[in-house]
């Protein structure tokens, strides 16, 4: 509040970021490692804060933790939730320590881009920021961990038809295994003979897929995992 | 006689206890004995018998003492409160094995007594003797109270011991007796013993007005039964945040002291952080499975070990990228596979150069893992055929058990070792070196990135011969 949230001039070619992290260490931590093709225009550190900080700045990237005080207990995908109207220009990357499945796929299925952990390096960061902004998804190999789990392996999961909500084409699959293995989108090209373009359109379709998809074993799986 | 040797220093009296071992009936006698101090039951016994012609005294003493003393074993408190020495702490299970108890006197008096009952019961019917027959009924009546609720003493003592189905039937036996006794008392009082119209009439009354309190009551059993399940689930959660509480300040805290007593040391206070960073996440994240169940979890135990010991070509701890898809339980097709997967892994980590990723899915038919690491790779060729590990460790282990193993090396792009393991159905028909006929590879899962049981000649792959 205390901010006058003076919106900032644009700089071409420079991706304005806000960060939304409630540990104040980890807010410089990340505004120091990231380079200069990103500018940090605002900090937040709860639900409400990070809500009034996005709506006044319209920044283009949001980096947003999964676990933040304030609000309705929510956290981040609250955040996401009362943000809805921004999220045609303002994009989300949701990055938090956490290994739960409940966390990513909560702040995912409320309009994150993408979920990289904690432990990522300054550079990969901003990669995974310009790739956000760019609007293409960011999945890290845990994530795609994931998305294989919850859409399953088998054989008899793979999708026939490209609009097919609740499974995984069998590209689609292949490309999230190799990021599950740890390849880049540059090693998965060029492992698959595609274009670092398809990949990323193979991963946009399957984080709209986990965005939408109405899979039973999607919320079952998510559901099993929060008693724990 | 002098019971009390009363030694140098005034021991701690003994809290009024009925012990579990040494009882005739209730224990009391036992208890009250430990408690004054005395070495044996036997005066107490005595005298409450004495008591018990004035007015029914030593009855009505040893009831209520019965009705409101706890159970417990006074000597192992007093053992517990004493200085912990082993001795003590092994003494009363040392001494509750010894001695079972040889005769239930308790039981055998309460049979005695309905046989008698009975018989007197018997002889009251065909009209002989015993004017006075109000007290037949009475001790019908007690003696299905004594047998319901010793019954209840003896749940409340040994819970573990349930299956059983003799406590139920003695609580019903008790009920049914104590209902008779009621029923014979009333119909004494009304006159002329119990014609069967009226008992029949009497029991049905009797079972309506029990189950309409019961009715009304329900509500209110119910939300006790209710709160005592909230209470209990509460109480449990309570007990799992002490827990993790606790392995806070446990491993978290001195973790955190002795990175800070050794923060001159780069390498080990990163594997410190590192080891505690995931002991913590199994704690917070995990579901904490079952040992023996999950390939997941021993798979993880296999990453915390190498990160724990091996160290990368830089001297520094390297962390291990990792990723599981699935989970079965483990059998002897995926302890092959992760003892495999060990050893590549320490490959990568100590040649090779961090990140190191690693990936296990476990499909219905094969379980794959990938090791990936970003070292310079190298060419299997040149590794010289008495060089045991990679060869044999790692691709021999796997080809043993029917599964494929495939290094794919690139210079400036890593080594991604490969290996996949057939399990449950599918062992049989990969395992082609000792099957003389071939099977049919129409079998196999059509999934496409898998190559999980095509024979090991896959073009693109360098082979590891």
């Amino acid at each position: 509040m205390s901010q006058a949230v003076p919106v900032p001039v644009p700089v071409p070619g420079v991706v304005d970021v806000v960060l939304v992290d409630d540990h104040h260490m980890f807010r410089a931590g990340v505004r120091a490692s990231l380079d200069e093709r990103v500018r940090v225009v605002g900090e937040a550190a709860s639900v409400d804060e990070a809500v009034t900080v996005v709506t006044g700045l319209h920044p283009a990237v949001v980096l947003l933790d999964v676990h933040l005080p304030g609000g309705d207990g929510g956290g981040g995908a609250e955040v996401l939730r009362r943000c809805t109207p921004l999220l045609g220009t303002t994009r989300f990357l949701a990055l938090s320590v956490s290994d739960a499945a409940e966390d990513v796929v909560a702040v995912i299925r409320a309009g994150a881009r993408g979920y990289v952990t904690k432990a990522i390096q300054g550079r990969e960061l901003t990669d995974a920021v310009l790739r956000v902004a760019a609007d293409d998804a960011v999945f890290s190999p845990r994530l795609a961990g994931f998305v294989l789990d919850a859409f399953g392996t088998a054989a008899g999961d793979v999708a026939i038809a490209d609009d097919e909500l609740d499974r995984l084409s069998a590209r689609e699959r292949e490309v999230m295994r190799l990021i599950a293995r740890g390849y880049s989108y540059r090693e998965v090209a060029s492992e698959l003979f595609i274009s670092i373009k398809t990949v990323e359109t193979h991963v946009s379709a399957v984080l709209r897929k986990l965005q939408l998809s109405s899979r039973h074993e999607l919320t079952r799986w998510a559901a099993a995992r929060r008693l724990l | 006689m002098s019971p009390l040797d009363a030694p140098a220093t005034p021991r701690p009296r003994a809290p009024l206890r009925r012990p579990e071992r040494g009882r005739l009936v209730g224990g009391v006698a036992a208890g009250l004995a430990a408690h004054l101090g005395l070495r044996s039951a036997v005066p107490v016994r005595i005298a409450l018998v004495a008591l018990v012609p004035f007015a029914g005294t030593g009855l009505a003493l040893y009831l209520f003492w019965w009705v409101t003393v706890p159970v417990a074993d006074a000597a192992r408190d007093a053992a517990a409160g004493g200085p912990p020495s082993l001795l003590a702490r092994v003494a009363p299970r040392l001494a509750g094995a010894g001695a079972v108890r040889r005769w239930p006197v308790g039981d055998l008096l309460v049979g005695g007594l309905l046989v008698v009952c009975a018989v007197l019961l018997l002889q009251m019917r065909d009209g002989g003797g015993m004017r006075s027959t109000w007290l037949l009924p009475a001790m019908v009546l007690v003696l299905g109270l004594v047998l319901a609720w010793s019954q209840l003493d003896a749940v409340q003592r040994g819970r573990s011991r349930g299956g059983a189905p003799s406590p139920v039937l003695r609580l019903l036996g008790g009920v049914v007796l104590a209902g008779v006794g009621v029923l014979l008392l009333v119909g004494d009082v009304s006159g002329r013993g119990v014609e069967p119209a009226t008992l029949v009439q009497s029991v049905i009354a009797s079972v309506a007005v029990l189950g309409g309190v019961g009715l009304v009551l329900a509500p209110w059993w119910l939300r006790l039964v209710r709160e005592l399940g909230d209470e209990r689930a509460a109480r449990a959660r309570e007990s799992e945040r002490a827990d993790i509480a606790a392995h806070l300040h446990d491993s978290v805290l001195q973790t955190l002291a002795l990175i800070r007593a050794r923060a001159d040391d780069p390498t080990e206070v990163a594997r410190m952080a590192r080891a505690q960073e995931r002991e913590l996440r199994e704690w917070l994240y995990d579901d904490r499975s079952v040992p023996g169940t999950s390939v997941a979890a021993e798979l993880r135990a296999v990453v915390a070990e190498v990160e724990d010991t091996r160290t990368g070509p830089e001297g520094g701890a390297v962390a291990v990228d990792t990723v599981v898809v699935g989970d079965r339980e483990p059998d002897a097709q995926t302890a092959a596979l992760l003892q495999a997967a060990r050893e590549a892994l320490v490959n990568a980590v100590v040649h090779g150069r961090p990140p190191v990723s690693l990936y296990m899915e476990v499909g219905p038919r094969t379980v794959e893992v990938f090791v990936r690491d970003r070292g310079e790779g190298f060419d299997l060729a040149d590794i010289p055929a008495d060089r045991f590990g990679v060869r044999e460790s790692i691709l021999g282990r796997v080809r043993r058990r029917g599964g494929t193993a495939t290094v794919q090396s690139t210079p400036g792009r890593g080594t991604e070792v490969h290996l996949c393991v057939p399990v449950d159905g599918a062992v049989p028909e990969a395992v082609a070196d000792h099957a003389p006929e071939p099977a049919p590879a129409a079998a196999e899962p059509a999934g496409a990135p898998a190559p999980a049981a095509v024979p090991p000649t896959v073009p693109q792959r360098q082979e590891a011969r």
